[in-house]
């Protein structure tokens, strides 16, 4: 994307300033989307993103400019604000090249593009996207939104330690909403299937199982009444039913949280922190996952890292300045939205790994609570570990049976608590995909889990 | 490639356009901002950027296709003009498609103060370290101060057209916060505070630290309520968390696409007679006024409910012509990169005559509700239900007696517009929120604890 020569200068500029590191971050990123309503293209876009991010580190504070001007002229006008952004006054050397002998990294691919998005036409993107909503034109369906999204994004990682990292994500998703209406009954159903692959991911019928379990939900829930208010056992079923742990665990164990000590879980590297029945994992390399890549965003081989065994805190997810701020070794957890963030500690794909119960099991266990079947998403507040995530789809248990539906409710708790009372797991493990906001941005990541039982926790209904 | 200026990709396109016979409409907009993070007394992060970018909208056979640019090369804007036609020509025509030069819009106040560049960065520093320094000063209980940041930045936002539009404005903002940590008898707690201004100077990060802390220890000593239903005081901003989550529910878009509960409703009582609602974009001094939308049409003060009457929905030009009416100006764009939607400006509710004491005073017991959070899944549009997790105090007598904590609040945003029974006079505007509020007092709330 740029030549060695110039991103040696703009690197060797940037430390002019006394930063002992620099590193470079460019993107160009092809996006293209549909919105169908009831089977109707709404809107047709997409677009170019194209821009550069430089970071300097001067000990562990974090100077970072950014700009969409890649020229020579732009790149070395941030190169020069950050050189300057810790006080350095004098000149900043004009000339020469940097001298950085690049090592370029050997391409990596964890997974292998079939259907380039690329070179696929936006017709045939239009078809999937009516197979969808077709599917889940289903009982009292009336209105569903389909939306279709595809993007490539080439990025540039290099660094002044002379690391040269380019590579392309490609990402595909579907997003289906359905609403259902019986005179004065509401209710509404979704289901987001992504991947870290081509239009291969559309192979088969996925399009018809998303507008079908859309429809599913929305209808299952049309004459719900109220969920319970109060703390009761809850079962969460298996894919994004992992939300629970992703915000009551995950998050407290990026480095962003543990080096502030802003994390209950700060300083409790193999302590017990949970139920001995749990064991989680944030995996980047699975192939073709919604949260994988072959390198993160400071151009580190993505791993597997086992955060949680047998209750046991085993790691946190670390990027570089998490490292250096922790001691902890870096895990390829720097990920960035885009080129406007710079990178920090970030969720993969997470999930609680298989245990030796099933579903049923778990339920039987259950007199009176809850089976919150499909889940929403959810928040946590780090300093506190504080978190809720809303259930979308759930039904009464009693006597150890599913019964009636009722309606979302939020599920409040405390991640140091909660994770205690997780105190079976099933063997159905399954990932589902989800849009992670947080300090460096909105990024792919896949949350999962198998069926869990969690002995109480707070349900927010109103019943 | 080489790079077009701001104003030369805009000309480029609508030339381009023209050539073809092509009706478009260009939105370009530049920022530039700085940010700043301080932790222990040392500046953490450091933050610089500039972006700017292009975004058209085509219109073709009675559709609008849409392609974005950050490349300003004449090849790439010749391409974002080609994909732009061609989304065009997937788009079912609806016959409602709007290209016109507007009227003029109004004058909103200034919107850029005296700027940002007479400001150094060692200043914007400075008050970065003071939120840092003066909230780890406040009290023994700050553990530490883990998430705070000084940020500003400057805008230009241009729009034309093919018909003849053209017109710009810029803007700017600096913006502070600061959410310590504090910890009492292995109880974690946080709170945060905040403020916004077009004018550095007067920026007081003394005191958004203090009052950070002074909302962050009060929520020590918190204990879970007790499941049941009561009367509650909804504070204001956590009110107007409510108010710009339920917004969507007066968009035109969302009624004509049969997505908001209130289709049907207009001219109808949906509120209590003491609801005002209002959505004004020339608001003066206000966050979010412009003088036009993102379709280049004036922005004006618009009532939505009236005496707890529903007097209209936020229109664009697209929906305001289904529904045979003029658009309100609330035609709303996420960048060059989004497509053109419909967003509030500055939307809030009227304040009332009472005191928040007064409103306390009126449940006698019940809770004060001071935040709700996760609200991006614990809101349903669709239905008006929530179920969120929350934040405040328990109520005895009319007076604020402990802190609580892991509980949630449940309701219905519809039936609770009914059982507003009591405004207060402390109308706020959040910047989170993109909406203002007074306090509330509603007649009954689902309460999820022990």
């Amino acid at each position: 994307m740029l030549e060695q020569n110039l991103v040696s200068e703009v690197l060797k500029v940037a430390r002019a300033g006394g930063a002992e590191f620099a590193d470079l971050f460019v993107e160009d990123k092809v996006t293209s989307q549909l919105h169908l309503l009831n089977g109707g293209v709404k809107d047709a876009g997409g677009g170019n993103d194209f821009g550069a991010g430089i970071r300097v580190l001067y000990g562990t504070k974090v100077v970072y400019a950014y700009t969409n001007d890649v020229s020579r002229d732009g790149l070395r006008t941030i190169a020069e604000a950050v050189a300057r952004a810790n006080g350095f006054g004098g000149e900043v050397d004009a000339s020469g090249a940097g001298g950085l002998d690049f090592r370029v990294a050997a391409p990596r691919k964890i997974y292998t593009v079939t259907k380039h998005p690329l070179e696929t036409k936006k017709l045939e993107k239009l078809a999937l996207a009516k197979r969808a909503s077709a599917a889940a034109k289903v009982g009292h369906v009336k209105t569903i939104d389909v939306r279709y999204f595809d993007w490539v994004q080439r990025v540039l990682i290099a660094n002044s330690d002379g690391l040269w990292v380019e590579d392309e994500r490609v990402y595909s998703r579907l997003a289906v909403n359905a609403i259902a209406e019986d005179g004065s009954h509401r209710s509404d159903g979704a289901f987001l299937p992504g991947a870290g692959m081509g239009m291969e991911f559309f192979d088969g019928d996925l399009p018809e199982r998303a507008g079908a379990e859309a429809a599913r939900i929305a209808n299952a829930m049309l004459y719900a009444g109220f969920a319970p208010a109060g703390t009761i056992p809850v079962v969460i079923g298996n894919a994004f039913g992992g939300v629970i742990f992703h915000e009551a665990c995950g998050h407290i164990l990026e480095t962003t949280a543990i080096e502030k000590k802003a994390s209950v879980f700060a300083d409790k590297i193999g302590q017990q922190i949970a139920h001995e029945s749990l064991s989680a994992v944030d995996d980047g390399t699975i192939p073709g996952a919604w949260g994988s890549s072959n390198f993160d965003d400071e151009g580190m081989p993505t791993e597997r890292t086992v955060l949680i065994e047998k209750g046991i805190l085993k790691s946190y997810m670390v990027d570089k300045v998490g490292e250096m701020k922790t001691g902890y070794t870096r895990t390829g957890s720097g990920r960035r939205q885009d080129y406007t963030y710079a990178p920090a500690s970030r969720m993969r794909n997470t999930f609680i790994t298989e245990g030796p119960e099933t579903p049923e099991s778990l339920i039987k266990q259950v007199k009176y609570g809850l089976y919150a079947k499909t889940m929403g998403g959810g928040s946590v507040t780090p300093g506190t570990g504080d978190y809720n995530f809303t259930v979308n789809e759930g039904y009464i248990i009693r006597d150890g049976e599913i019964a009636e539906p009722v309606r979302g409710a939020a599920l409040v708790g405390n991640g140091a608590k909660d994770l205690m009372n997780i105190v079976g797991v099933a063997g159905d493990l399954a990932r589902g995909q989800g849009m992670c906001g947080s300090v460096s941005g909105s990024i792919p990541a896949d949350v999962g889990q198998p069926h869990i039982l969690i002995s109480e926790i707070t349900v927010g209904g109103r019943a | 490639m080489n790079q077009l200026s701001f104003s030369q990709a805009q000309a480029f396109v609508l030339e381009a356009a023209r050539k073809l016979g092509a009706k478009v409409e260009v939105f370009s907009s530049r920022n530039s901002s700085t940010s700043i993070q301080a932790y222990a007394g040392e500046v953490s992060e450091f933050k610089m950027s500039k972006r700017a970018g292009l975004g058209l909208r085509a219109l073709a056979n009675g559709a609008w296709g849409y392609s974005y640019t950050e490349n300003l090369s004449e090849e790439a804007l010749t391409r974002c003009l080609q994909n732009a036609l061609e989304n065009a020509s997937l788009v079912a025509p609806e016959g409602h498609a709007v290209l016109a030069a507007h009227p003029e819009p109004p004058h909103v106040g200034d919107l850029f103060g005296e700027g940002l560049s007479g400001v150094t960065v060692d200043r914007k520093v400075a008050v970065a370290l003071e939120l840092d320094r003066a909230a780890r000063a406040a009290d023994a209980r700050v553990v530490s101060v883990p998430y705070m940041t000084y940020t500003d930045g400057e805008s230009e936002v241009a729009i034309a057209n093919t018909e003849g539009l053209a017109r710009g404005y810029k803007s700017n903002y600096a913006v502070q916060y600061a959410m310590p940590l504090v910890a009492e008898n292995g109880q974690n707690k946080m709170g945060f505070d905040w403020q916004f201004s077009r004018e550095f100077e007067s920026l007081d990060p003394t005191k958004t630290a203090i009052n950070a802390v002074q909302k962050s220890v009060a929520r020590l000593g918190a204990k879970m309520p007790t499941t049941g239903k009561y009367p509650v005081v909804i504070e204001n901003l956590c009110m107007a968390t409510l108010l710009g989550t339920y917004s969507d529910i007066f968009n035109a878009k969302m009624v004509q696409e049969g997505k908001s509960p209130l289709a049907g409703k207009l001219g109808q009582r949906i509120g209590s007679s003491l609801v005002h609602l209002v959505d004004d974009a020339t608001r003066p001094a206000a966050m979010a006024s412009r003088p036009f939308d993102a379709e280049g049409y004036p922005s004006q003060y618009l009532s939505v409910i009236e005496g707890g009457v529903l007097k209209t929905f936020l229109h664009n030009t697209e929906t305001a012509s289904k529904d045979g009416v003029k658009s309100t100006g609330h035609a709303s764009r996420y960048s060059y990169r989004g497509t053109i939607g419909i967003d509030t400006s500055n939307f809030y509710l009227e304040a009332g005559k009472n005191s928040k004491e007064a409103l306390l005073e009126e449940i006698g017991t019940g809770l004060l509700l001071t935040e709700v959070k996760g609200t991006h899944a614990g809101v349903n549009e669709i239905t008006g239900e929530f179920s969120l997790q929350a934040e405040g105090f328990w109520v005895e007598n009319g007076k604020v007696t402990h802190p609580l904590e892991n509980f949630t609040v449940a309701g219905n945003f519809l039936e609770m517009l009914h059982e507003i029974e009591s405004i207060g006079n402390d109308l706020e505007f959040s910047p989170m929120a993109g909406a203002g509020s007074p306090s509330v007092r509603v007649k009954v709330l689902a309460v999820g604890g022990a």
